[in-house]
């Protein structure tokens, strides 16, 4: 029996590893020679770097019931979605961007007790607006709050990679096909958002791609180096009709460093994922150029175990785009409180009670 | 309120921070982008009070400090310089409030603005504006502008005294206590402050001030101009960023010490030989000082030879009763002179008795020497009768006690021979007699070729004379007394004659006008009573381990940690109308502090003294 450790802090979600085989086709996209490929130098026109994710926040949850016995949810929380701006060469500082907090009201759309949700969320004293945004969302599940935040900040997440993200050329030969801006998108790629230089940046290995002939070179991977690069069909099950018009994927995994003795050989290796053009059988020039550069990229981003319970994956822009996103939102306990006390002056002891 | 409006002055330099305690005493503030502070700025923050009236924080930064915000780890520069660690630099300054204005001990609010205090302000921060008149400059602050000190608070109206510490040779306490000296008599505080009293000072025209030159012959040019003192000075504000030099900052003439006499002791020699002055690089214009052997025994100056008279009681016994008796001798003296008649010393039952006796006519014997003096006393109380010496003077002391009382005059005969004589016409001693108080305003004595015995008795006499004088004459006319290496005068631990003057001063001289400027290396070493009575207390470069002991507790933490690197030129002053100590620098001297500094060009070029000398 071998005994390894998790590398991951027990209070995360998940740990990094539970390999679960992918059921759908994956396919050689750059070569049929399966082997490491060394790292490149990052290309001096890329010159910036935007690491974006997101956080969300429940605060407070609500049960409604009315006199008919009626039952109805509602939830308070927040959401954050930033990057930070760096130059991968270290020719500047770097900078956060966009750190700004999002209130959500979010209730459901059944249940017998109507929402009077603006009298539920309290209003910022100085402007009167509101601060929690309603929202609504369907179904009567006590999580049904909780997802839509998750679900709004995931959009925001989104968008704002969208929106930061250069056009990539799709192209297979043009030489300039690497766009300055490079996002690196915590977590797979979005779907809908083709076409554009965002890196998806995927920390849990959930998922084995591989397979049992493959995965063997992940774990002679040397720091930096990367497997070639696999495309593959989102949400693909194996039986054709279900997985028919749905986005394609580019991926490969990278080796941010050697596991420790104790630990999964495992331990140490991230998965990259880009949006793939339909129907194409070649890499496009800049994915390639962006695979390459990946290995150096997250070499240099990667955190280190005394610093992060999440080295080395968790990168050291994306702990501290956390750490401004956890602060922009406020003191949780403080904010609690303060949902509290409205709810008391507004509806009275015996609303509340 | 005598300030300005708020924020019509100066700029915003920073905010009140949330994140460490805001106090009325002290609190820190976050600098604004693009604003420098310094230590030692004086900065004003206005805050309300709930009911809406203004009160005022004056204060000194004492701290300033960076650091990254929003970073966990030290190693985590690396990553912010690498790029790949976003992070903001805080710039944070701590303030020592001085003044609270109206007195509302409130703390400010985080967030209020601050300010650097300027003009109004600045007076304030500095409370300039309670010393009225009686304010004089004591050196300049880092920005330039002249600290005011209340000389009510130095001529012992309110307060007196000032005491100097510092490590030789960087601390450049003389210099300070020089440039203070000059600021008083030539800023005309004085006369703003006689003028003030109705009449009842004499302002300048009466201050005088004695300082004894304990080191090299540094202080004996201090009438002439140096010649180094425009360079240095056009250098200092150059590199300080000055307007000018700083004599015409501080408002103050660039010119030597007038109305200045220099004393000191003769050069030793045969009895009878001429009386010069023993000093090596000057020789024109110092009057060497004697004491005529009948002053010795009519001041009763005995005491002074014995620096160590309070080590044993029945020796202290042996002094006071001797004292008594050469006085009355003294008395009992029917001629003029210098000298001494006795006329009860049977020379021929001395053991050794001198070779140059003086017989008078009547069968006594005229004392002209110290070495005599010495060797009737002995004859008294050791020879006479058979060795059992005179009873009346004897007074059942043991042999043995008289026995050391007679060594240690022994040992001291040859320190103080040349300044104790008794062959001098009266004309002479009346020449030759040092003369503190009506002479010039300045009077330097110089006492460093002296022995360490003699440079004692030679402090205490003057010293006790002048506290006579003024006990006599009253304070109109303030007597500063300039004097260094107090660890030498006046020890913590032990007693001496000296230190019972200095004692009496530094407690009663405050209010017969005589104000102690004290210098010494380490105040922990000197009498406590005497450092303490200081109203203003200057510290120059400090050895770190004496900054912590408590003599110093007057400065705050962060300035104790600041006088182990303060160069020369630059003290840290503390005056009793501000309640934090200051910064200041002060001019290059505009003396000459050697004999190679003497400008003696008179300004012109060498070229055209050099072609007047060939003519």
């Amino acid at each position: 029996m071998r005994i390894r450790l998790d590398p991951w802090p027990v209070d995360t979600q998940d740990g990094q590893l539970t390999l679960k085989p992918f059921a759908g086709l994956v396919f050689n996209a750059e070569t049929e020679y399966w082997a490491a490929t060394a790292p490149r130098d990052i290309p001096a026109r890329l010159s910036k770097i935007l690491v974006v994710d997101g956080k969300p926040r429940m605060e407070a949850r609500l049960l409604l019931d009315d006199e008919a016995g009626g039952l109805s949810l509602a939830g308070f929380g927040a959401f954050v979605a930033g990057a930070v701006d760096l130059c991968p060469h270290g020719s500047r500082q770097a900078a956060l961007l966009e750190v700004a907090a999002q209130r959500v009201l979010a209730y459901s759309d059944e249940g017998g007790a109507a929402v009077q949700v603006t009298r539920l969320s309290p209003r910022n004293p100085h402007t009167g607006r509101l601060e929690y945004t309603p929202h609504v969302f369907s179904g009567s599940g006590l999580e049904g709050a909780k997802s839509k935040v998750q679900r709004l900040m995931l959009d925001a997440e989104a968008a704002l990679s969208h929106k930061l993200a250069s056009a990539l050329p799709l192209d297979e030969h043009d030489p300039n096909a690497l766009p300055d801006t490079l996002v690196l998108q915590d977590g797979p790629v979005r779907i809908g958002g083709a076409g554009r230089a965002v890196l998806g940046y995927v920390k849990t290995l959930h998922t084995d791609y591989l397979g049992a002939d493959r995965i063997g070179l992940l774990g002679t991977l040397k720091p930096g180096e990367r497997t070639p690069v696999l495309r593959f069909r989102v949400g693909d099950q194996g039986d054709a009709q279900g997985s028919e018009g749905r986005e394609q994927r580019f991926t490969w995994y990278v080796r941010l460093c050697d596991p420790p003795f104790y630990q999964h050989p495992l331990a140490g290796v991230v998965r990259l994922e880009m949006h793939a053009p339909e129907d194409s059988d070649f890499v496009p020039r800049g994915v390639l150029d962006i695979a390459n550069l990946s290995g150096r990229l997250l070499c240099k981003l990667a955190s280190a175990p005394h610093k992060d319970a999440r080295a080395p994956q968790n990168l050291i822009p994306t702990a501290a785009l956390e750490q401004a996103m956890g602060r922009a939102m406020g003191s949780a306990e403080l904010v609690t409180r303060r949902i509290r006390s409205h709810l008391a002056r507004e509806l009275g002891q015996g609303a509340v009670a | 309120m005598t300030g300005t409006p708020a924020g019509t002055s100066a700029a915003r330099i920073g905010m009140v921070l949330g994140t460490e305690d805001v106090m009325p005493t002290v609190f820190w503030f976050a600098v604004s982008a693009g604003a420098s502070v310094q230590l030692d700025d004086l900065v004003v923050v206005e805050t309300l009070r709930p009911d809406g009236r203004p009160v005022r924080f004056y204060g000194l930064v004492d701290n300033v400090r960076k650091r990254h915000e929003g970073v966990t780890f030290e190693s985590d520069v690396e990553d912010v310089v690498a790029g790949i660690l976003p992070a903001s630099v805080s710039y944070a300054a701590r303030v020592l409030v001085t003044r609270v204005d109206p007195e509302n001990f409130i703390p400010p609010q985080p967030g209020d603005t601050v300010r650097h205090a300027r003009g109004d302000d600045l007076n304030m921060a500095l409370s300039a504006d309670k010393m009225g008149q009686a304010s004089f400059p004591g050196g300049l602050l880092a920005d330039g502008q002249p600290l005011p000190l209340n000389f009510r608070f130095v001529n012992g109206e309110s307060g007196g005294h000032i005491n100097i510490s510092g490590i030789s040779g960087v601390a450049t306490k003389t210099s300070y206590a020089l440039f203070l000296l000059h600021s008083i008599f030539r800023s005309g505080v004085m006369d703003r402050v006689a003028q003030e009293s109705g009449g009842r000072m004499a302002g300048s025209s009466g201050g005088r001030a004695i300082i004894f030159n304990v080191k090299g012959e540094d202080l004996l040019f201090l009438d002439k101009p140096n010649r180094k003192v425009a360079d240095k000075e056009s250098e200092a504000g150059v590199s300080k960023g000055f307007a000018g030099d700083r004599y015409a900052l501080l408002g103050l003439p660039m010119t030597p010490f007038r109305d200045t006499q220099f004393l000191a002791p003769p050069r030793p020699g045969a009895p009878g030989s001429a009386i010069v002055p023993h000093t090596d690089q000057r020789s024109e214009g110092i009057t060497p000082f004697i004491f005529t052997l009948r002053e010795f025994c009519a001041g009763r100056l005995l005491q002074y030879v014995f620096s160590d008279a309070g080590s044993s009681l029945n020796l202290g016994f042996v002094i006071g009763n001797i004292e008594e008796k050469l006085f009355r001798l003294a008395g009992a003296q029917q001629s003029k002179g210098t000298g001494l008649m006795v006329e009860d010393w049977q020379v021929d039952l001395s053991e050794s008795p001198p070779e140059d006796l003086e017989f008078g006519d009547l069968g006594g014997v005229n004392l002209r020497t110290f070495d005599q003096l010495i060797s009737y006393v002995e004859f008294k109380l050791l020879e006479d009768r058979d060795g059992e010496g005179d009873p009346k003077w004897v007074l059942k002391q043991a042999p043995g006690t008289l026995r050391a009382f007679t060594r240690r005059l022994r040992g001291v005969q040859k320190h103080l021979t040349p300044l104790i004589r008794g062959d001098l016409t009266e004309a002479e001693a009346a020449r030759y007699r040092p003369n503190l108080l009506s002479g010039a305003q300045l009077s330097v004595v110089d006492i460093h070729n002296l022995s360490g015995p003699a440079q004692m008795f030679v402090v205490g006499v003057l010293l006790r004379q002048v506290f006579d004088h003024k006990e006599k004459y009253g304070r109109q006319d303030t007597v500063f007394v300039v004097l260094d290496e107090l660890n030498k005068y006046a020890p913590r631990d032990d007693g001496s004659p000296i230190k019972d003057i200095l004692l009496e001063i530094a407690e009663r001289g405050r209010s017969l006008g005589i104000i102690l400027i004290g210098a010494q290396q380490t105040a922990s070493e000197v009498e406590r009573r005497i450092v303490s009575n200081a109203a203003i207390r200057v510290v120059g470069r400090l050895d770190l381990a004496e900054a912590e002991r408590p003599e110093y507790r007057f400065l705050p933490q962060s300035f104790r940690a600041r006088a182990g690197i303060l160069q020369p030129g630059t003290m840290l002053v503390s005056q009793p109308d501000v309640p934090n100590p200051v910064l200041v620098n002060y001019p290059f001297p505009a003396w000459a502090t050697r004999g190679d500094e003497v400008d003696d060009l008179g300004g012109r070029d060498v070229v055209e003294v050099g072609d007047d000398w060939l003519r």
